[in-house]
């Protein structure tokens, strides 16, 4: 296993690679110059080079790639080009209420999601089966932008059961006050795609025949299901989970906006459209490093989930 | 009362009487409101977008204000003694400061009080022209103050600004006086002191703070900053140095609603009366306006178009706002949209359609300013919320004449069809679009800022239009940035933009067709000799008759050259809860929140 993890880390390195150079080429070549927009209303061309010699962008290529390449091994992005806040503390200051929201999603939508699925494959073709499929489509087919229009009208206004929008410094008022409704709705929006996807996972698995021996030895369903189907099933679930760990820390930039939540959704789309680069070239280079680890971590999970797994 | 009773009733009362100063002095006076857009930071030289600047109003003082109530606006002295009057031809202007004055408490003063001082005022001055700050206001004080351009000049060719170089421009007599010396005449000046990025600093906060002094805003105004979370929180806090304001109801007008509420609200009050002011910058529209309605937010600034119908139904207060006390204050911005005809002759090497000063391009330009259905845009886009506009200069500014009417920008795709025909504009190949006079292909691209759901309407109302009239106009979808780069560098044939007032004066908006400017504010590129001369002749001029008729003239040249398709003054709706008192905008300051107040009681008693 360690032989295994070590050429894991070490096919890292040329991934990493390809993410520096497919970054630092999108944005001199699609991104925006940063020094129109810091240059401020009425400007000049010597106002203009001089902001550019300042950020650094007047200089060959090979020396800003260079430049960047040392900001990925020190971990130091220095500021941003808009705010000339440390780049460093613009990632630690907005992960928190990200994560706030984010990790209650994951845990209760991938909770409830293997529950309902497993509980819907079990039943499968009968009326409750059809009935949440039917739900699960309708949900599906209406955008993540009418939710929140509507929820926060109706929850957050009409009903007065949660604020419209807000933030605090104390996390168990966030966690109590502020989050529950966007965490709510991302729940209700993710669900249904979930549900659908784990139910074919677990009717793979209840087709199997395994499981028709261990109902003919006698097993009781319980254990059929819960031990066997659902033990099974987990590789592929797992997988999927892993795929959505990422997106955890970007979060989501509609319920940040909507809700005032000042995370690192937000921050990521106000940097790309100040064509704000330290800031752009840390997020995307962290989120592959985070990609990446959380992949091997999945894979290694294989093993623990299903014995017969080996690393090879 | 029953002989037991006594006791208790003594107590009671007591109770009261203990607790009634306590309850006051635990109930501060908060406000709470949104911005539309998020702050960039509160370093007063390195910031220009609207919103910072509402903030940074509250925590630092220019040498000059604006009167509060005074319509048209006023200039009034701030910490200077006095508005001085101009010297040498209008080319001196000297400020005594009030002594006593005092900065914020801050750790750079090591514990001491801070005064201000004169040499603040030159520090600030300088720090606009220092390479190493980018200030996006750099270029107010521009070929302005005798000297200044030199330091900049040597600090540009790498060597670091000399703030301890005495140039002439920058004269500090003595500890509370300072004279300004400019390159030439100029009248407008004092508005640029007047602006709330124009503050005096102290150098020791800046040097102390560094490259952080966005976070650290350390001035002489009514409130500091308590807490910043960027782009999510800023908080101010009553400033406990502030020597305090009063009112001036001396020019408030007796007929105006707004004004004397505000004089019943606030008259003998020592100000700022709000302990804490909070906002939250929310660029989404609903919640925003919920939070209003929620009684979360005290004011709603800038209704959004969206709801506009909700709350003004009909023109008027809905009446479930009205039955609440809601008010609304309706103000015409100190601004204009326009779209810009770029007026080279070349774009990109090509032939530029309708660039040029030749008879039949200018028939070009003026057709399509006749053919757009500017109508449509403020009814339909705008909601009605938007007047069109006459001239460049909007209601409220210095120069601005409501009396100045033309139909050269009136929609009469007749006229503008005639007009074509008539310069050689029609269709030759029978493919339903006009040609060239020469039969060349006429094909004009619009570019629009590609992040904005408003230009894109705007954009495709523009195509429609043209083709109503015959004309093949494409619209172009670019990143803002782009966009910028590509109206400075006049990479463009057509393009949206717009301006709003640095200062209330008219040459703050003509400046923007100055030759001189070109490729910079002058977007067009347009170089008239004619109007550059009017323009030079008026800005030797203090405000007058003579002024006003040059004005004018300039508008006339713009109306019959056509580089602008003249757009709109948008009208916005701004609204306050009943418990908020003293309220009336400014057009040129946003924020105010030192004439603001809460009544705490009312607010409490209006939760549902």
């Amino acid at each position: 296993m360690a032989a295994y993890v070590i050429r894991r880390l070490w096919q890292m390195i040329p991934t990493l690679a390809g993410v520096i150079l497919l970054i630092f080429f999108l944005f001199n070549w699609v991104g925006g110059d940063p020094a129109q927009v810091l240059a401020g209303k009425i400007s000049n061309p010597e106002q203009i080079a001089n902001i550019r010699k300042q950020l650094g962008v007047d200089q060959p290529y090979w020396y800003q790639l260079w430049v960047f390449v040392q900001q990925v091994f020190t971990f130091d992005f220095g500021r941003s080009w808009s705010t000339n806040e440390e780049v460093s503390r613009i990632l630690l200051t907005r992960v928190g209420p990200t994560l706030t929201i984010m990790v209650p999603v994951l845990v209760i939508e991938t909770i409830l999601a293997v529950a309902f699925a497993i509980m819907v494959a079990y039943v499968r073709g009968s009326l409750t089966d059809r009935a949440i499929m039917v739900a699960c489509t309708t949900a599906m087919s209406i955008s993540f932008l009418v939710y929140i229009i509507f929820a926060q009208w109706l929850f957050g206004f009409k009903l007065g059961w949660f604020p419209v929008q807000g933030w605090s410094e104390s996390t168990w008022r966030n966690i109590t006050h502020y989050a529950p409704l966007p965490v709510m709705l991302a729940i209700f929006v993710g669900l249904a795609p979930q549900l659908r996807l784990y139910r074919s996972f677990f009717l793979e698995e209840i087709h199997q025949d395994y499981v028709r021996t261990a109902r003919a030895k006698g097993l009781t369903e319980n254990t059929v299901m819960l031990k066997h189907v659902l033990r099974n099933a987990l590789i592929p679930i797992l997988t999927n989970v892993g795929i959505y760990l990422p997106g955890l820390f970007v979060g989501s930039f509609l319920l940040e906006v909507f809700f005032s939540v000042p995370g690192l959704g937000r921050e990521i789309v106000t940097a790309v459209n100040r064509s704000d680069f330290p800031v752009i070239k840390a997020v995307t280079v962290y989120l592959a490093m985070l990609t990446m680890t959380i992949n091997l971590l999945v894979d290694v999970a294989y093993k623990l989930v299903d014995p017969r797994v080996s690393f090879k | 009362m029953p002989p037991f009773a006594a006791p208790f009733a003594a107590a009671a009362v007591a109770l009261c009487l203990l607790c009634a100063p306590a309850a006051a002095s635990v109930a501060p006076k908060v406000l709470r409101m949104a911005f539309r857009t998020a702050e960039a930071g509160f370093d007063p030289q390195r910031v220009d977008d609207r919103y910072s600047v509402g903030v940074l109003e509250n925590l630092f003082e220019p040498l000059l204000t604006y009167d509060y109530l005074a319509r048209p606006v006023r200039l009034v002295p701030l910490v200077a003694e006095a508005v001085p009057q101009p010297e040498e031809g209008g080319t001196r202007y000297t400020f005594r400061l009030r002594p006593g004055i005092l900065f914020a408490d801050d750790p750079a003063f090591k514990g001491a009080p801070r005064e201000l001082v004169a040499a603040d005022v030159e520090y600030a001055i300088k720090r606009f022209r220092d390479p190493a700050n980018r200030s996006p206001y750099g270029w107010l004080f521009e070929h302005k103050l005798e000297g200044l351009d030199a330091l900049a000049e040597a600090a540009a060719q790498g060597a670091r600004f000399d703030y301890g170089a005495r140039i002439r421009g920058l004269e500090v007599r003595d500890r509370y006086t300072i004279s300004f010396k400019l390159v030439e005449p100029d009248f407008n000046f004092l508005y640029l002191l007047a602006m709330p990025n124009v503050v005096p600093v102290a150098r020791e906060v800046i040097e102390a703070y560094g490259a952080d002094t966005h976070a650290h805003p350390v001035g002489t105004g009514p409130f500091v900053l308590r807490e910043w979370v960027r782009r999510s929180k800023i908080v101010l806090e009553r400033n406990p140095r502030h020597r305090g304001y009063e009112l001036d109801p001396r020019f408030a007008d007796p007929a105006d609603e707004w004004d004397r509420r505000a004089i019943e609200a606030l008259r003998g009050k020592r100000l700022p009366l709000l302990d804490r002011v909070e906002i939250y910058p929310i660029e989404e529209e609903q919640p925003r306006f919920l939070a209003f309605l929620n009684r979360e937010h005290d004011l709603l600034d800038e209704t959004p178009f969206a709801f506009i119908h909700q709350v003004l139904p009909g023109g008027r207060l809905a009446p479930s706002l009205k039955s609440r006390g809601v008010a609304v204050y309706r103000e015409e911005q100190p601004e204009f949209t326009y779209d810009v005809f770029n007026m080279n002759d070349k774009v990109d090497g090509r032939d530029n359609p309708v660039g040029g000063y030749d008879a039949a391009r200018v028939a070009l330009r003026r057709a399509m300013v006749l053919g757009h259905d500017r109508d449509r845009e403020i009814t339909v886009l705008r909601k009605g919320q938007a007047i069109a506009a006459q001239s460049p200069v909007p209601p409220g500014v210095v120069g601005y004449d409501p009396a100045f009417r033309s139909t050269a920008q009136d929609h009469d795709p007749a006229r503008a069809k005639a007009l074509l025909d008539l310069a050689g504009y029609v269709d030759r190949d029978g493919d339903g679009w006009r040609e060239q006079p020469d039969g060349s292909l006429l094909s004009i691209v619009y570019k629009y800022n590609a992040g904005s759901q408003e230009s894109r309407q705007l954009a495709e109302l523009w195509v429609k239009s043209m083709a109503d009239i015959g004309i093949r106009l494409d619209a172009e979808a670019v990143q803002f940035v782009d966009l910028l780069k590509d109206k400075k560098a006049g990479r463009f044939v057509f393009a949206g933009s717009a301006w709003i007032a640095d200062y209330p004066d008219a040459q703050n908006f003509l400046q923007l067709a100055y030759g001189a400017n070109a490729g910079t504010s002058n977007e067009a590129h347009f170089r008239l000799p004619a109007f550059d001369a009017l323009y030079r002749r008026s800005a030797s001029l203090p405000d007058g008759p003579e002024r006003s008729a040059l004005y004018r003239e300039m508008s006339r040249l713009l109306l019959a050259w056509a580089p602008w398709r003249l757009g709109v003054h948008r009208i916005f709706n701004h609204l306050q809860h009943p418990w908020v008192k003293g309220y009336k905008k400014h057009p040129i300051l946003y924020t105010n929140f030192k004439y603001l107040d809460v009544d705490v009681a009312a607010r409490a008693a209006s939760a549902p």
